[in-house]
């Protein structure tokens, strides 16, 4: 818990969101084709627009980039909420089967629509997240329920729960993605590796409710989380609800991932990564991590998708095998340093 | 410690019959049903001309023989590994190796997309050797206390991992549809000359199997005990090794991943058969895993008639639940072994 601020906050989250800035300049310009800051800044601002530009800026870049953006700050933040409230810090949404249950509720919703999740209506690209939430929550509750022994969760059965009932919702997914048509697999089959190549804007008003009122909630409980970092006797000593509050947290963090999962299939390892990362940068206090919990993950998808995107060009990788393979070594590393401690 | 032979002996003497019926069910049963007459004809005189003939011969035999021998594989080695370990979550997929040869597989095919199929089974035993390697070498540099869970957390992640570098790396050399054949467990694509070319691989894995089955019956029973009676550690820890990575590269080259199979079969042998005696695990795991495996097969090809579902579908839906028993009723601590 001595943890010290290393730097001032301020000044990191303006770092970060320099950063973000940078990452977005990069993707907005290169890709397909290269684009001058000149057209893009004519682009954005309506100057003698050329439709060409138009086409690829709006349809294209940006609503890939807002995406990446939102989704790596959703998954950033759930995995700080979810580690403080297991008080695990191994604890992943990925890992913990929370991803594959939202995909198995989404897999369901368009088995039952099959054929008509072509043309993309309003009513199919709001439902997704609803139906991810009740997936995710289903899962979770499951993972409590077996890990749940003797009056704890212990961490590591915890874990390796979330990874049984993950590899067996993942088989139920493939199981019902097999007998869909041929034109549905191919479009959940892209979109449970974990790829945000088919952003629009659709799926971009779709989940920005969640996260404008899912967000604030989970900020304002900041402090409620840095109580539930201690035992939860002395916890409750200070006055916290602890049940009430706990339920709340999580059922925001599952929320948060459902939405992003619904729009960018299972990307692991972020919300694992970027908690750490923030609390390495600024310390404990969650008022202060949370956000740059938001940005660092923002950040990491950003980047894992432009890797994704130009590094084999011209075939494309989806943005969560980026990120496992920039993951699972940072993983290890965490617990090496885990040992170190103990 | 009680130790009955009778019952894994009579186990043993009737897993035959049980296995030759399974397999038999195999022959007849797909996409198109096939009269036991017309088997038998293929059989004994086959004629080149009778679409049935050909099926049976080229198409269900290689497969249901093939799905067999890997179910039994994966279970010696799943046995082997959890004997050895004390691990009772240890297991081909669940520690990565699976994944290791998938990797090796991959890098093959990128870098010499023509080798023969020797090869190809010999990338993949170095893979699963490799992935072993990487595994314990992490979980002894990592943990001062081993426990069952975190070698399992760790396998899982390293095999995430190394299946995600091979995702890249086919993408990126355009290879990932011969990839996917390897990796999606398709048993229904198994090669006859390649299992022929398995056999003394498989031979050799299974003999060591068998000659260390003694001594890992004293490893389970802890370190201390082993040295004391006078088991040379090192040396049969790295023999049982050296076995598990033959079985499980073989299985892999052959029919590609294939989950829950190792980890599944030999707690069932021990439930069923009530020993603790690797001399008795060994064979009966065999046994019940190539029937496990077969009947898993001859399922896969039900679920969505006509359509094939990969049999990994299968296994996970049995294996699953059985995963969450595991873990519920013996904890994340280190256990004593029990039966």
């Amino acid at each position: 818990m001595k943890v010290k601020a290393r730097g001032s906050f301020a000044v990191l989250l303006l770092v970060g969101l320099g950063l973000i800035a940078g990452m977005i300049y990069v993707s907005l310009t290169n890709g397909e084709f290269d684009i001058t800051v000149k057209d893009i800044v004519r682009t954005l601002l309506r100057i003698n627009p050329n439709p060409d530009y138009d086409l690829v800026v709006f349809e294209f870049r940006l609503p890939r980039i807002v995406i990446a953006v939102l989704v790596g700050m959703g998954l950033g933040i759930a995995g700080a909420v979810i580690q403080g409230v297991t008080r695990n810090g191994l604890a992943d949404p990925g890992m913990l089967g929370i991803n594959a249950g939202a995909g198995v509720a989404i897999v369901v919703f368009l088995y039952f629509y099959q054929g008509q999740i072509r043309e993309i209506t309003w009513f199919s690209v709001m439902a997704m997240p609803l139906f991810g939430l009740l997936g995710g929550l289903m899962a979770a509750l499951m993972i409590y329920l077996f890990a749940w022994k003797n009056g704890r969760l212990e961490p590591q059965r915890l874990l390796l729960t979330g990874l049984a009932i993950a590899s067996g919702l993942s088989a139920i997914s493939l199981f019902l993605t097999l007998r869909m048509n041929s034109q549905d697999f191919e479009m959940v089959a892209v979109w449970t590796s974990g790829s945000i190549y088919n952003a629009n804007w659709k799926y971009i008003v779709s989940i920005l409710p969640w996260f404008a009122v899912l967000i604030p909630i989970i900020y304002a409980r900041s402090h409620t989380l840095n109580l539930l970092q201690l035992d939860d006797d002395s916890a409750r000593s200070v006055g916290v609800q602890l049940e009430k509050q706990k339920g709340i947290l999580l059922l925001s963090g599952i929320g948060l991932v459902s939405a992003c999962v619904s729009v960018a299939g299972g990307i692991g390892f972020i919300g694992l990564i970027a908690p750490h990362i923030a609390r390495r940068l600024v310390g404990q206090a969650h008022q202060r991590s949370l956000p740059i919990c938001a940005v660092v993950g923002a950040l990491l998808v950003l980047a894992a998708d432009f890797i994704g995107k130009t590094l084999f060009s011209p075939v494309e990788l989806p943005a969560g095998i980026i990120v496992a393979i920039l993951g699972v070594p940072s993983f290890v590393f965490l617990l090496h340093r885990r040992k170190g401690r103990a | 410690m009680k130790f009955k032979a009778t019952l894994p002996a009579l186990l043993l003497a009737l897993s035959p019959v049980a296995i030759l019926i399974a397999l038999v069910l195999s022959v007849i049963y797909g996409s198109k049903a096939i009269p036991f007459d017309s088997i038998r004809d293929a059989l004994l005189n086959f004629d080149p001309d009778n679409v049935d003939h050909q099926i049976v011969r080229h198409s269900r035999l290689p497969r249901a023989a093939g799905s067999f021998l890997i179910g039994a594989f994966l279970a010696v080695s799943g046995a082997l590994m959890q004997g050895m370990t004390r691990n009772y979550l240890a297991s081909p997929s669940i520690l990565g190796i699976s994944d290791g040869s998938v990797f090796a597989i991959t890098l093959c095919m990128i870098i010499a997309p023509n080798s023969s199929m020797l090869a190809m089974i010999i990338y993949s035993l170095l893979g699963s050797a490799f992935s072993v390697i990487v595994v314990f070498g992490l979980a002894a540099s990592i943990f001062s206390r081993l426990s069952p869970v975190s070698l399992a957390i760790l396998g899982t992640v390293i095999g995430t991992f190394l299946s995600s570098v091979s995702a890249a790396m086919a993408t990126y050399f355009q290879v990932s549809q011969n990839i996917s054949f390897w990796y999606n467990a398709r048993l229904h694509q198994l090669d006859p000359d390649m299992i022929k070319l398995a056999i003394p691989f498989a031979v050799a894995g299974l003999l060591i199997a068998m000659l260390v089955a003694k001594s890992v019956t004293m490893l389970s029973l802890g370190e201390d005990v082993s040295t004391g009676l006078g088991v040379k550690t090192a040396a049969i820890k790295l023999a049982t090794m050296a076995s598990v990575v033959l079985l499980t590269g073989i299985a892999v080259a052959l029919a590609g991943k294939i989950g829950f199979v190792g980890l599944l079969v030999p707690h069932i042998v021990r439930m069923i058969a009530r020993v603790v005696d690797y001399r008795w695990i060994v064979p009966l795991s065999a046994a019940f895993g190539g029937l496990f495996l077969t009947l898993c097969d001859l399922g896969s090809r039900f679920l969505n008639y006509p359509f094939e579902m990969p049999v990994g579908v299968v296994t996970a839906i049995f294996g699953v639940p059985f995963f969450l028993y595991l873990i519920r009723t013996k904890g994340g601590g280190m256990r004593e072994s029990k039966s």
